[in-house]
This record gives C-alpha cells, sequence and structure tokens, in this order.
C-alpha cells in the first residue's frame, strides 16, 4: 500500500503537469496541450481511485485526516468533470478543474496527520453519504461556476459589440455555457439537499435537535435557499443567461466560503483543523 | 551556366483594373498561346492570372527580365515601354519571398483571403500539364503551398471574418455554437442578407423562413434556400420560432419593436435570439438590445466587427512574415545546394574512378587472392575516398553555410585543385 505521503507526492506531481499544461495550452490557444492536461488529470484521477479501491481509506469511518478529505474532494471534481467532458463534449471543464484539484493538494500536505475524530454516535453509512453527496454538490457546482463566470464574460463581449478573441475565443458559445451551468446546478442541487437532510438527522441524534445555531448550518441553510431560487426558476421559470450565472456564481462563492472560512476559521462544529 | 530565379508581375497595387485588364494573361495558358518560349535562356516558367494580378515566374540565364516583358507585352499586343512602368521585377531571394508572400495571401488586397492559394494550384497544375517547369519551379511551387499551409495553421491570419455576411455567421455561432438545431427568419431580400442566410445554411441551419412584402418573390428565395415563405404581415408569430433573424427591407420605420420582444422572449423560454440588422434605415429598433438573452448587431456594428479583425489580420501577418522569411532561407538553401550537386558528384565519380583503376592494378600483381579478400579490398578503398572527399565536401557545403559569398569561387577552386573539368 502507498503511503499518504506518497502518493499525495504522485498525485501532486500529476495534477502540476496538468496544471502546467492547462495554462500554457490556455494562454497558448494549443489544444494539444489541452487535451495533454486532461490525460494527466484523468491519469491522476484513475491512480486515485485506485488507491481508493485498494483501501487507501480503509479506517474512513474511524476517522480521516484533514488532508484526506480535501485529496477526497479533488477525486469528486475531477470524476464530474470528466463526466461533464465526456457527456457535453467540452474538454473546458476538465482543462479548468486541474489547477483547483492542484491547490486542494497543495493546501491538503501539511493536513495529512490531522486526523479527524468523528464521535462514535454518528459513524454511520449516513455519515459518507452526508460527505459524498455535498462533495458531488460542491464539484458540480465549481462546474457551473466556471461556466458562469465564462459565460458573462463573452456575452459582455457579445453584448457590446466587443471582439470576443484570445483565451475567450477557444470557449464554447455562450449557449453551451449557459446549458453546462445549468445541468450541473439542477444536478447539485438534489445531491446538496441529501447531504443536508443528513446533516440535520446527525444533529437530531446527536443533540436532540436538528438545528443547534451552529455557524456551519445558518450558511449552509442559506446556500440551500439560494440552489433552491436558481433551481426552481431555471426549471419552472425558464431562467437563461446572465441572471443564473451571476446567482450561481453567488452560491458557489458561499459554499467556497463555508468550506474555507466557516470549516477553519469560525466556532463552529465542522471546524476541523482548529 | 548560373541558373536564377525571376519573377515579373504586376497587381493591384502597381496597377489600375484597366492595366491589369490590358496585360492579363488568363487566356494564353495553352501551349500555343504561353507567351514565354522555354528555350536555351528560359528554362521554366509559370504564369499566374488572377483579377488582382499577373505574375510570371521563370528560370533562366541572368537578365532574361527584359525578353520576359518584351515577349508577355508582344502577345497582348503591345509595347515593353507601355508596361514597364506598371511592372515590379524580383530575382532570387526575394522572387522566392514574394511568391510565398503571394501564396500565404500576405499580398492579397484582403489579406489572407483564401482563393490566391487555390488559384496558384489551378495556375500550377495547367503549367505541369504544358510541361512548363522543371525540377526548381516544381519544387518552388510545392514549397510555396506547404508555406500558405503553415501560415494558416500557425496563425490566425484567415480566421475571423472581413465580410458582413460572414461576421454576421461567425457571432451567430459565438452565440448558439453548431447551428443545426437552429431556425433563422429572413425578413426582405437584400443582398447581403442572401449571402448571411446562404452562409448559414452552409453552416447546417436546420430551418429558414423568408419573410417578404412581395410573397412571390419571398417564395422564390425560400426555394433556393431550401425554407419556407411565410407572410409578411405574420412575420412577428415567426420570431418566436427564429434564433436567428436577420432583416434588410427598406421600409423607412422600425418593424421589430422593443415593445414586441417580451412576450416574444417568454414564448421562447428565454432562448437567445440574435437580430442582424442590415437595412439603412434600420428595421430593428435599437433598444431590441437591452433585453437579456438577445442580441442586436446594426450594419455599423458589423462593419465594427470587420475593421477589427481587419486589424487583427495585419497583427497576424506579422507572425506569418516569419514563417515566410524562415521558409525562404531554407529554400535558399536548397537551391545553392543545387548549384554544388555537379560539383559534388564530379568530384565522387573523379576519386571513386581512380580508386578503381588502382586497385585493377593491385589485383593484377595479387593473382592468389580469394573472392571474399579482393572485395575486402574493393570495400577498403572506397571507404579511404569517402573518407579523403570529406574535407573537400565540407569545404564546398560550408561555403554555402557562410551565405554563399564565394560559392562560385569556391566551386572553382574544388575543380581546379582535383582537375575535374579535364575529360
Amino acid at each position: 500500500m502507498t503511503s499518504p505521503e506518497v502518493s499525495t507526492i504522485i498525485l501532486f506531481i500529476f495534477y502540476t503537469v496538468s496544471t502546467i499544461l492547462a495554462i500554457f495550452g490556455t494562454i497558448g490557444r494549443n489544444k494539444k496541450l489541452k487535451y495533454g492536461s486532461c490525460i494527466f488529470a484523468v491519469v491522476a484521477f484513475l491512480f486515485q481511485t485506485i488507491l481508493l479501491i485498494n483501501g487507501f481509506h480503509k479506517n474512513f469511518i474511524s476517522g480521516l485526516s484533514v488532508g484526506a478529505y480535501l485529496q477526497m474532494l479533488a477525486w469528486f471534481i475531477i470524476l464530474c468533470s470528466i463526466i461533464a467532458t465526456i457527456k457535453l463534449k467540452q474538454i473546458l471543464l476538465l482543462v479548468f478543474s486541474a489547477p483547483v484539484c492542484l491547490i486542494l493538494f497543495m493546501i491538503s500536505s501539511p493536513f495529512l496527520k490531522l486526523m479527524i475524530n468523528i464521535p462514535s454516535t454518528i459513524k454511520t453509512s449516513f455519515y459518507m453519504f452526508h460527505i459524498g453527496s455535498l462533495y458531488i454538490s460542491l464539484s458540480l457546482m465549481l462546474i457551473a461556476f466556471i461556466s458562469s463566470i465564462s459565460f458573462l464574460l463573452i456575452e459582455k463581449r457579445i453584448k457590446h459589440k466587443a471582439r470576443v478573441k484570445g483565451v475567450l475565443a477557444d470557449l464554447p458559445s455562450i449557449s453551451n455555457l449557459d446549458k453546462i451551468s445549468y445541468i450541473s446546478t439542477v444536478l447539485a442541487f438534489p445531491f446538496y439537499t441529501v447531504g443536508l437532510l443528513n446533516g440535520f438527522f446527525w444533529s437530531s441524534s446527536l443533540f436532540g435537535s436538528a438545528i443547534s445555531g451552529d455557524p456551519k448550518e445558518i450558511v449552509s441553510i442559506f446556500i440551500w435557499f439560494c440552489l433552491a431560487i436558481l433551481f426552481h426558476n431555471r426549471i419552472a421559470k425558464s431562467w437563461k443567461g446572465k441572471k443564473p450565472a451571476k446567482l450561481t456564481i453567488l452560491i458557489f462563492s458561499l459554499s467556497l466560503f463555508s468550506f474555507i472560512i466557516v470549516n477553519t476559521a469560525m466556532n463552529s462544529f465542522h471546524s476541523f483543523i482548529r | 551556366m548560373e541558373n536564377e530565379i525571376f519573377l515579373i508581375g504586376l497587381n493591384h497595387r502597381t496597377a489600375e483594373l484597366h492595366i491589369r485588364e490590358q496585360f492579363s494573361l488568363s487566356s494564353y495558358c495553352d501551349s500555343d498561346t504561353w507567351p514565354i518560349k522555354n528555350d536555351q535562356v528560359i528554362y521554366e516558367s509559370f504564369i499566374l492570372s488572377t483579377c488582382n494580378r499577373v505574375e510570371i515566374l521563370a528560370i533562366g540565364n541572368k537578365d532574361v527580365e527584359n525578353l520576359i516583358i518584351d515577349s508577355w507585352a508582344s502577345a497582348k499586343g503591345s509595347t515593353s515601354s507601355e508596361l514597364r512602368p506598371y511592372v515590379y521585377i524580383y530575382k532570387g531571394i526575394d522572387a522566392i519571398k514574394h511568391l510565398f508572400s503571394v501564396a500565404s495571401s500576405l499580398d492579397s488586397m484582403v489579406l489572407g483571403e483564401p482563393q490566391i492559394l487555390g488559384q496558384l494550384k489551378k495556375a500550377y497544375r495547367k503549367a505541369v500539364e504544358l510541361q512548363k517547369t522543371g525540377s526548381i519551379l516544381n519544387r518552388l511551387l510545392h514549397k510555396a503551398f506547404s508555406v500558405a499551409k503553415r501560415v494558416r495553421t500557425e496563425t490566425s491570419i484567415a480566421s475571423s471574418a472581413v465580410s458582413i455576411s460572414y461576421a454576421a455567421v461567425e457571432l451567430a455561432k459565438r452565440i448558439f455554437g453548431e447551428m443545426h438545431s437552429h431556425s433563422a427568419l429572413l425578413i426582405g431580400a437584400g443582398e447581403m442578407a442572401e449571402l448571411a442566410a446562404l452562409h448559414l445554411l452552409q453552416n447546417g441551419i436546420q430551418k429558414i423562413y423568408v419573410a417578404n412584402r412581395t410573397f412571390s418573390k419571398g417564395r422564390e428565395l425560400a426555394l433556393a434556400f431550401n425554407g419556407i415563405a411565410v407572410p409578411f404581415e405574420k412575420m412577428t408569430s415567426y420570431l418566436g420560432e427564429s434564433d436567428i433573424i436577420i432583416s434588410s427591407t427598406g421600409s423607412q420605420e422600425p418593424i421589430i419593436h422593443a415593445k414586441d420582444i417580451e412576450s416574444i422572449l417568454s414564448i421562447r423560454k428565454n432562448r437567445p435570439m440574435f437580430f442582424i440588422d442590415i437595412a439603412v434605415p434600420r428595421d430593428i429598433d435599437p433598444d431590441v438590445n437591452t433585453f437579456d438573452n438577445v442580441y442586436l448587431y446594426d450594419i455599423d456594428d458589423l462593419k465594427e466587427v470587420i475593421e477589427e479583425n481587419m486589424n487583427n489580420r495585419q497583427e497576424e501577418a506579422t507572425k506569418a512574415e516569419k514563417i515566410v522569411d524562415e521558409e525562404v532561407a531554407f529554400f535558399n538553401d536548397w537551391l545553392r545546394n543545387l548549384e554544388l550537386q555537379p560539383t559534388i558528384l564530379s568530384l565522387i565519380q573523379r576519386t571513386e574512378r581512380i580508386a578503381h583503376e588502382e586497385l585493377d592494378h593491385t589485383l593484377k600483381h595479387l593473382p592468389n587472392l580469394d573472392e571474399s579478400q579482393k572485395e575486402a579490398l574493393e570495400r577498403m578503398m572506397i571507404a579511404l575516398t569517402h573518407k579523403l572527399n570529406h574535407s573537400p565536401l565540407m569545404f564546398l557545403k560550408g561555403s554555402h553555410m557562410r551565405k554563399n559569398k564565394n560559392n562560385a569561387e569556391r566551386i572553382s577552386l574544388i575543380r581546379q585543385v582535383f582537375d575535374l573539368d579535364r575529360q
């Protein structure tokens, strides 16, 4: 079994190469380099999958390090990006996801030994669903975020009769970007809901109440409301274009705030690093 | 006798249209009318005659340009003094560079236009058919085609639209991506609008509606585009079904108003709409552009897009010129190397002949050698000549690497030292 330190170095190298190719491919508008970036990201994903299958995280229920959690998120991001790339035939998603995964691996390395002790009362498979569904949701929101940012940049230029040039010229059409964002957010909402309900269930079993006023809970409920508004308007009111793109960016920004600031800097049940 | 490449021509910069017409050689490209006779002075020739340029490329002895100009003028029933003020003459490396620039569309009226390469290929096919080209022009023209391809692949000189209709289609692609699942509505029947519709069709648009004040004309147009003619009065009801709307009527008032758009967007479930207003005065209320998911471009906007694209092509031309310079240097190297070939061949043949003579002489004194020993001896002699030839050959090629300053002198020196001119 490869140790977490060695596997982190190997995956870090894969994602570094993938990111370098992604950056040079995007700036230099070179398709071959972009495809190269995708290949390295997929290789990294497969390697990490093999490690997971072989029991890399065999102590998942009894406790996992903060670093391992971040690496798991990277795995989910690449998984969603690969599926989206195949389904939507847009390599943009994998190309942009690789640098995000590299950042996650960089952050993860100092925290490989920092264990998160899960109370024995919630060491159930529900816990896996809680993390898994929220990670899938966050990965999908990242895809929606990338598409929405790209959409707004290109749409603004078209609307104001400016030339779409440079890096933007290689991105998909605004209709396709809106479609990617739409599919990602519509799928993210049910996963987020499942993840949240799981959280409330544990909270209820642990503290006797589903909502305890924890900052993470409040922020998560607010994100859920925003996501619900987006989901409803996308489905029922056929929202397209700028409005949903802006709301998607807000939701993802809030999710990042919840994931980074609340988990690390605030006094919360989820503030593992503190 | 030293061969030189000559390029004599006139183009849209040096000659007005009536002069280009007067000296056009487009109907002088068969074996009877070919104006340049391949003989002892001119070995190879090639003619390119398009609406914007007439160019004659030839391989010959020094100073054949007068002969070419005379032949050209006389073929057109004129005199060389009449033709001469409009022509440019390029020789050697300058001729190569000019040809590569023409093939790469760097010398065209519309920078980066794709037609010139096709015209050049067609002219080359004709010259080959008439056996007017030889080893140098064949190589030169094939190289010109590959340079043009390289320029197109490595720069974006031809990637952006420089006509109104192409610019409109490019914008539509930027909004919708693939055209296959989209439909367009053509209002009116202006030439530019028709061209835009044609380009949309070529890009795979699924359906085209045509609305014209004169229904019969609209039906005619719809037939041409394999589309559907719709009554002009009911045109607004088809807006909901159309993603791209191209309007070019002669109306003095707008025919599509901003107030209509909200309800249309609701019918379309906010799917984007792209309005292209080519009419003057404008057919579409400019406020239409204020709606989300609606994009309106009028004739001035499209002209601005084209202008910007032209500037971009100009920037890309600088990159393309570097590629041309690089390829000119490669071709020139090959050409200069070609000059050395007879001397190289003579040197190798002479030394090998001496080696064989000496070998035969030696073998007469060694009658007891078996076949394998004889072969070994022969191999040794050949290897020896190769090794001895290495330095003089490097000397010859080295002179060519030093920009060919004393190429003729060095060839002469080697020929004298090794006595290569003795019969």
